[in-house]
């Protein structure tokens, strides 16, 4: 076939392809409309336990999905779409947190007495939860990045260690010796506070 | 999958308190309306690219589009191509520009080759050195007898009479 005749071929066929394309965009929206569905409140979740602040928490997820929506045409070359997103949120939430560092640090203790179910328990005692709370989250802190990151990953209790290590990208057996450092490191500093009190 | 082994170890069991608050804020509820809320945030920039995107007919991943664009592109670099060859003269005999020799002002500088000079003014003129007969030559005037001075005549009678009297020869 010649250039010409493919021209011809192709001003043709372009009503189809035309069609074609919007029902495949259709389809595209309709599959990331149940993405969000499906995975905006583990998303949240984890952004949440980063960011320790509902609205920041808030718009990395609708940051996640609108990168997604950037990429929506490889999506059906995603393999594993829930890893995959945890992710990109995860990568979006370190950013912000590096870039937040100048800000001053949140109060974790307020907001904490702000978002913890407080089903059967007086002010007083939430209060003191939130206090304690923030005491270990203040602990966490002071963990090494690397170690910090997969202890708090592995309190998604849906995530494997094979999904920890994809969303890292480091392997399983790091993400083992890591999680036995993180916990023997928190040992000692919970002990130390406890022995300072 | 495997999942993480908890191991009941001495630092896992200290380390409980830190992995039950995280567990805690892991399993913290997402606020009510979060899915519809990033659900308009997408449809917000979805749009918003719309705007700007290509008319369906002309997006550019249609073949027809990349064959229009790229029949465009070689014509325009075989038209540009043809048009430098019929603008060059094949065989054209090198113009050349033929300098005039430049030669130097008598008495001044040379240009020393410059292509352009600037005007100056005329320079000094040095007077013509005096030429040297063979009858004004040195060796003859030391030979030469000195000219015996010509009394002038006096004229009209107002020399001095000292001088009348020199002239007479009277002793002073």
């Amino acid at each position: 076939m010649s250039t010409s005749q493919a021209i011809v071929a192709g001003w043709m066929e372009s009503p189809t392809s035309a069609v074609n394309d919007e029902a495949r965009r259709r389809a595209e929206d309709d599959a990331l409309a149940a993405m969000v569905d499906q995975y905006a409140s583990a998303l949240y979740r984890v952004a949440y336990s980063v960011l320790r602040n509902q609205a920041d928490a808030e718009d990395a997820v609708q940051e996640a999905f609108v990168r997604v929506l950037r990429h929506r045409d490889s999506l059906g070359e995603v393999r594993d779409q829930r890893v995959w997103l945890i992710r990109i949120v995860w990568n979006i939430v370190l950013d912000r947190k590096r870039r937040a560092k100048t800000r001053p640090e949140t109060d974790d203790v307020a907001e904490l007495a702000r978002v913890l179910p407080s089903t059967g328990l007086s002010a007083e005692e939430l209060a003191t939860a939130a206090q304690h709370h923030a005491h270990v989250l203040g602990c966490v802190d002071q963990l090494p990045a690397k170690e910090r990151q997969v202890l708090m990953l592995s309190a998604f209790e849906e995530l494997s260690s094979v999904e920890i290590a994809s969303v890292l990208g480091i392997s399983e057996s790091s993400v083992r010796s890591r999680l036995f450092r993180a916990r023997n490191l928190m040992a000692d500093l919970l002990d130390h506070e406890r022995s300072l009190r | 999958m495997t999942s993480i082994p908890h191991e009941p170890s001495a630092s896992a069991s200290a380390s409980s308190p830190a992995e039950e608050t995280l567990r805690l804020i892991a399993k913290l509820p997402a606020p009510t309306g979060l899915e519809e809320r990033v659900q308009t945030a997408i449809d917000a920039v979805s749009r918003r690219g719309r705007v700007l995107a290509w008319p369906r007919t002309l997006r550019p991943e249609s073949s027809w589009m990349r064959s229009a664009a790229a029949a465009a592109i070689v014509f325009v670099v075989a038209g540009g191509g043809w048009g430098v060859y019929t603008h060059v003269e094949q065989n054209q005999p090198a113009k050349v520009i033929v300098m005039p020799a430049r030669m130097p002002a008598i008495g001044g500088f040379g240009g020393a080759g410059a292509i352009r000079t600037p005007q100056t003014l005329p320079g000094p003129k040095a007077p013509q050195a005096v030429k040297v007969n063979s009858e004004t030559s040195p060796a003859r005037l030391k030979t030469a007898k000195k000219p015996v001075a010509i009394a002038k005549p006096a004229s009209g009678g107002t020399s001095r009479p000292d001088n009348a009297a020199a002239e007479a020869g009277a002793p002073k």
